[in-house]
């Protein structure tokens, strides 16, 4: 099967990054027709009915988010997280690089549908380039008269500001995102209350992904039907993934919704790489559980992969070969957990710092009898006890891992070695 | 039977026993203390010591475990910083003040349990005994250990006198 | 369908309570008397849930929730005793522990440690980690009062909201992330703030130590004495630990109505002022121009001749450190025994006084909606404790005006106005009875002040009639009045009565006045440890300092509060026997016996104090 294309349909026509080539192939024709042709309560109900669920890891009904918002509460912020750190996700920066206009249309679209004079775009700091294309997007915009006072004569008014983060994955969290906008340290927040009845500045904000405003363009346009058409019952439309690993195609590819794994592995990414066996992959990116071949006919979707075991998360499918070694699979992604750990929690902050020890000793002979143990027990003291997920993510992988390769673990303790130093090549 | 048989082994009973009774009349167990001395066991509970680290420094950090461990409260514990110029024990925190009560004591070793830096142990001495009760009053020059013969020459002796005046004996 | 009220009925560990909408588990919890672990939490700061120790069972939430931040709800089911929570509680202290460094042993807060002895309660027998200990700096020099060891610290951000919500000053800070998180200032500049004493009390750790009270004791062999700052004026309530009959340190006492729990750095590192570390010499009389160590009696006779030979031109100054009790017979001696009438407290200012200045209740500093701080910091300066309860007032809506002018004042305050109140010092007591006068007739609503007087019982002074004016109960002195001190060099004084009871609020004489006191017949000076004054006195009175008397001294706002005997000092007379063997040397035939018994004839003088009785409340001044 082939990728559907949506989103990335008119990737590679010239000069769709600014706003003369983005124009041509359609752009900005869905806000102006939102703007003269739909009410902004209109505008929500049909993001609800088109069943768009958000593409920054969790997954919520974007339009049911929208409708959080409590009537007459004003002002209200529109954030874009364009934070993306997940390891293995880059699918946010190929849209913002290839085509940023998209971006800036659908977030002008969502800002009208709630009612948002002004939406924020909180930008990873290592994305720089992409930074500079989207300050360029928005200049275009600017002078085109889509971002501004009466827009178009519509009586909207809405500016954008594009503020750069500092280095921090925790700030992807968006309670942590809102009060690094702010100014603050990047730590999340308790909730309730939540954003959007009390976030940016104390004001209702929805935080959506940029992934999912650059859906909407195409909802408007098409109608939510027929995104409603797209996927399946609890998925609908495509998205983007990002396949990296062992694969011999390596890149982002758009699929609709509930495609099989094992088509985007093997059709699309060319299968594994040097003609090797496929031992495991990740569907979601360094916090998500591992899953094995005989997960491969799960469908590209939401609740489906939920089921086998694991969670669609961020859209990052990274693939590992027979000679991964998953106990420093693990020890990298905990260390990173353990890097990026704000400090607030007790049980991230620690737990992440112990279990990167723990996996470091086992990875290099010294792992002591009941470590694998000694993993899940603290485990099972940092997830669903932390105070934002960050925590309870830094488990799920090694949890999963130690399920269902406890043997390596035990076999890294009894030889004193790692099994695979020889062969094996890093992954992440 | 058995009642004639006890009655004709009775004396030979007695015998043994007499025999042991004899053999220590020839030769007695009595040690000529304080000539000889009958070597105390290695857990032996007698006068307590402070010990020092091979470079001279006190262990005791003056946190007072000790004192509360005591089952009496015959121990006093004050405690004062280390500087640069008067460095007692290695690290922040040593004891400005420390005695013992030998009398109140019971020498029951809890302060040497309760101790995190093994700085006090009960040492051999048991021969404590003297004529008046404030003579019982145990400082902390009287309790350290001495110093190695090579760090003698160098160590600053700690700052508090001994409460008494005669050397002692102990 | 029940009928919606405010009060919201749960469960806690099967036990039904209700209380108020809006109350946290933990509080609904611990009104069952079911103590949740916490370390973060504070009843006085906001909810941050960072510690993660208080997670218990919620029914129906599926991950367990934190006490400490969930307000109930109707019919909430809460469990704090299974094993998932015993396990995890056990999880989450082997967390804490595996960076906290073993200094139990050199640590000043051990056996007054919330961490040690949670540990104790709900922690694992043993640690698993056998890993190196993240290491930090130990024993910073925050400040000159203040040791910081970063390696202790486990981050509950208690002091670095204190500084955010208490006092306003954020002054600390979380630097870097991670298990890298330390706590600071800003480039590691010394703390500045007056508050810091009270980081060490709500530290859970020994990260935030006080330098005072370094390696001074451990808290099983302190003496415990409550008592009441002897600062200033705002009667914050303290505890006086002692240990081998000397003060180790100052803590707070939490009243609700004063302090609300706080003490500033001026009072709690004051009490080196009161320690009495030496004999501080016996009773003396001049004699061939050198001071004689004598007994009391001798003192005393000594003292009365000379005072009855001056009569009516003798004159008193008593420190408004004093406690009542003393006050009272100060008073009484100069009014009756010496029929004198120059009496006086103050010290250069000439100010009025009368009871309208008590007023504000400082609690009621909350319920205002507009206060106006006439003098701004100087009134803080005054006293610093107010500080945190005008802040609290101002995180709670209460418009809190710091101006330097009346017309600033007034300006400030809407009309629309309903409770205002005005503070101001002593010294701009004019200025504030006129803003309060203008205010009243701009405003719908009460305007009450209050006036922040000197000394911890620089009211008491006042009440009980330590001024030439005015005798006890504000008792006007029609042509009985007497002079202020401000006139007695040139009033005809012979002889001077210095009672200098507090270090803090001393006689502090000006040039003009040493000299004035060389050229006098008789200077008796009745201090607790020696003084300037001494090379003057003909008879030096040694007394007791505040922690070694029983008394009462009236705070600011008309507060009469007991101070009890902390530190031994039997073979010094107490200083209202001195008083009262002086005057019954003059035939003044006084029965006291203890200071209860003046108490008592002081509340039958001023009728008012009859309501502080048993000597805890408010005077209440009533009709005059």
């Amino acid at each position: 099967m082939a990728e559907k294309k949506i989103l990335t349909k008119d990737f590679g026509a010239p000069g769709l990054a600014h706003l003369a080539g983005y124009e041509q192939t359609g752009g900005y024709q869905a806000y102006q027709k939102a703007l003269k042709e739909l009410q902004p309560d209109a505008l929500v109900e049909m993001v609800k009915k088109s069943g768009l669920r958000g593409r920054g890891g969790a997954g919520f009904g974007t339009g049911q988010k929208w409708s959080f918002l409590p009537k007459g509460v004003y002002p209200r912020y529109l954030v874009i997280n364009a934070d993306e750190s997940e390891p293995g996700c880059f699918k946010d920066r190929y849209l913002l690089e290839a085509s940023p206009h998209q971006v800036v249309e659908g977030l002008l679209i969502a800002a009208f549908a709630i009612g948002c004079n002004l939406a924020f775009i909180y930008i990873r700091g290592e994305y720089l380039p992409q930074h500079e294309a989207l300050e360029w997007a928005l200049a275009e915009a600017r002078q085109a008269g889509y971002i501004g006072k009466n827009v178009l004569g519509s009586g909207f008014d809405v500016d954008v500001i594009l503020h750069r983060g500092a280095g921090a994955y925790i700030c992807g969290e968006e309670t942590a995102l809102l009060t690094s906008l702010e100014g603050y340290r990047g730590e999340p927040r308790l909730k309730p209350p939540f954003p959007a009845i009390k976030g940016l500045y104390g004001k209702p904000t929805v935080v959506n992904n940029v992934e999912t405003v650059a859906t909407l363009p195409h909802i408007v346009s098409n109608g939510p039907d027929w995104f409603a058409t797209i996927g399946t019952e609890t998925g609908k439309g495509t998205r983007l993934w990002c396949m990296s690993g062992h694969v011999n195609r390596p890149g982002n590819y758009e699929m609709e919704m509930g495609a099989p794994i094992r088509e985007l592995i093997y059709d699309l990414g060319g299968g594994v790489w040097k003609n090797r066996k496929l031992k495991a992959f990740q569907p979601g990116g360094a916090s998500m559980m591992v899953l094995l071949p005989q997960h491969l006919d799960v469908g590209l979707d939401f609740d489906a992969i939920q089921k086998a075991g694991s969670l669609a998360g961020a859209g990052a499918m990274v693939v590992m070969d027979e000679t991964t070694c998953m106990v420093d699979m693990c020890r990298r992604y905990v260390e990173f957990f353990h890097h990026e750990s704000c400090g607030k929690c007790t049980p991230c902050r620690e737990g992440t710092f112990w279990m990167t020890n723990v996996l470091t000793r086992i990875e290099e002979g010294e792992g002591k009898a009941g470590d694998a143990d000694l993993l899940l027990e603290m485990g099972n003291n940092i997830d669903g006890r932390s105070f934002c997920p960050l925590g309870d993510a830094s488990t799920w992988f090694p949890r999963s891992c130690i399920k269902y390769f406890r043997d390596e673990f035990e076999q890294h303790v009894t030889e004193h070695a790692c099994p695979f130093r020889k062969e094996r090549v890093m992954v992440a | 039977m058995s009642a004639l048989r006890d009655v004709l082994m009775g004396p030979i009973y007695i015998g043994k026993g007499l025999m042991t009774t004899l053999k220590h009349v020839v030769r007695p167990a009595t040690i000529q203390y304080p000539e000889q001395q009958k070597p105390v066991p290695p857990r032996h509970r007698g006068r307590h010591i402070l010990h020092r680290y091979a470079d001279g420094l006190e262990k005791c950090v003056g946190c007072e475990l000790c004192a509360v461990a005591c089952p009496v409260g015959c121990i006093v514990v004050e405690a004062a910083e280390n500087t640069p110029e008067h460095r007692v024990s290695p690290g922040e925190r040593y004891a400005k003040r420390y005695e013992i009560n030998l009398l109140r004591c019971i020498y029951c070793g809890m302060c040497e349990e309760a101790c995190p830096y093994d700085a006090i142990t009960m040492g051999p001495r048991y021969d404590l005994a003297d004529d008046h009760p404030d003579k019982f009053i145990a400082v902390k020059e009287d309790l350290l250990e001495p110093l190695s013969a090579s760090l003698r020459d160098t160590a600053r002796p700690s700052a508090a006198p001994s409460a008494q005046k005669e050397p002692r004996k102990w | 369908m029940a009928v919606a009220t405010d009060q919201v009925t749960l469960q806690v560990d099967g036990v039904s309570v209700t209380v108020p909408k809006g109350t946290l588990i933990l509080d609904a919890a611990k009104k069952l008397g079911i103590d949740i672990p916490i370390f973060c939490s504070h009843p006085k700061m906001e909810p941050v849930a960072v510690c993660r120790m208080c997670l218990i069972e919620v029914e129906k939430m599926p991950k367990l929730q934190p006490a400490c931040a969930i307000p109930v709800a109707e019919g909430m089911v809460v469990r704090t005793l299974t094993d998932k929570v015993k396990q995890y509680q056990q999880g989450v202290l082997e967390f804490l522990l595996i960076n906290h460094p073993l200094d139990c042993p050199i640590c000043d807060k051990g056996g007054e440690c919330p961490l040690q002895d949670q540990t104790f309660q709900y922690g694992p027998g043993a640690s698993r980690y056998d890993f190196q200990k993240a290491h930090f700096d130990k024993a910073v020099p925050l400040s000159d009062k203040i040791v910081l060891d970063r390696e202790r610290c486990i981050l509950c951000w208690r002091c670095t909201r204190f500084t955010e919500e208490i006092s306003g000053e954020r002054e600390l800070a979380l630097i870097k992330r991670g298990v890298h998180t330390i706590i600071g200032t800003f480039n590691d500049e010394p703390a500045q703030s007056v508050y810091q004493g009270n980081w060490t009390e709500i530290c859970p750790v020994g990260a935030l130590t006080s330098r005072q009270y370094r390696f001074i004791s451990r808290p099983w062999d302190l003496d415990r004495t409550p008592s009441v700052c002897p600062g200033c004026a705002m009667g914050c309530n303290i505890q006086i630990d002692s240990r081998h009959n000397k003060i180790g340190r100052f803590q707070s006492r939490e009243n609700l109505e004063v302090d609300d729990g706080w003490l500033c750095d001026q009072g709690r590192y004051s009490f080196p002022y009161f320690q009495r570390d030496q004999e501080f010499g016996s009773p003396s009389i001049r004699r061939d121009g050198q001071l004689a160590a004598v007994s009391y009696p001798e003192a005393v006779a000594e003292a009365a001749a000379r005072l009855q030979r001056a009569g009516s031109s003798a004159a008193g100054w008593a420190s408004p450190g004093a406690t009542n009790e003393e006050l009272f017979l100060f008073q009484r001696l100069f009014r009756e025994t010496l029929k004198s009438p120059h009496l006086d407290h103050r010290q250069q200012g000439i100010h009025e006084t009368d009871p309208e200045d008590i007023g504000l209740p400082i609690a009621d500093i909350e319920r205002c909606d507009h206060v106006v701080v006439l003098g701004g910091q100087e009134v803080i300066d005054a006293a610093p404790v107010l500080h945190l309860r005008l802040h609290k007032s101002q995180r709670h809506g209460v418009a809190v005006h710091r101006v330097d002018e009346v017309k600033a004042g007034l300006a400030a305050v809407p009309a629309e106005a309903t409770v205002v109140g005005v503070l101001a010092t002593a010294a701009r007591r004019a200025d504030a009875i006129t803003l309060q006068n203008q205010l009243v007739s701009k405003v719908k609503g009460s305007v009450r002040r209050l006036i922040v007087v000197r000394g911890p019982n620089g009211r008491g002074a006042k009440d009980l009639g330590i001024l030439p004016h005015l005798g006890p109960g504000y008792a006007v002195l029609n042509g009985r009045a007497g002079r202020p001190r401000a006139e007695w060099p040139k009033a005809g004084i012979r002889a001077l009565y210095i009672y200098d009871a507090s270090p803090l609020q001393e006689f502090g004489a000006t040039e003009a006045e040493l000299d004035w006191l060389r050229s006098l017949d008789t200077v008796i000076v009745q201090r607790f440890k020696p003084s300037v004054l001494d090379e003057y006195a003909h008879v030096v009175l040694p007394g007791r300092a505040f922690p070694e008397k029983d008394g009462t001294m009236t705070s600011m706002e008309g507060r009469v509060q007991r101070i009890a005997t902390g530190i031994d000092a039997a073979h010094v007379w107490d200083d209202w026997r001195i008083l009262q063997a002086v005057a019954n040397a003059m035939g003044a035939g006084w029965p006291y016996r203890t200071s209860e018994s003046i108490f008592a004839d002081l509340a039958k003088a001023v009728p008012a104090y009859a309501a502080a009785a048993p000597a805890q409340g408010r005077v209440l001044w009533g009709e005059r």
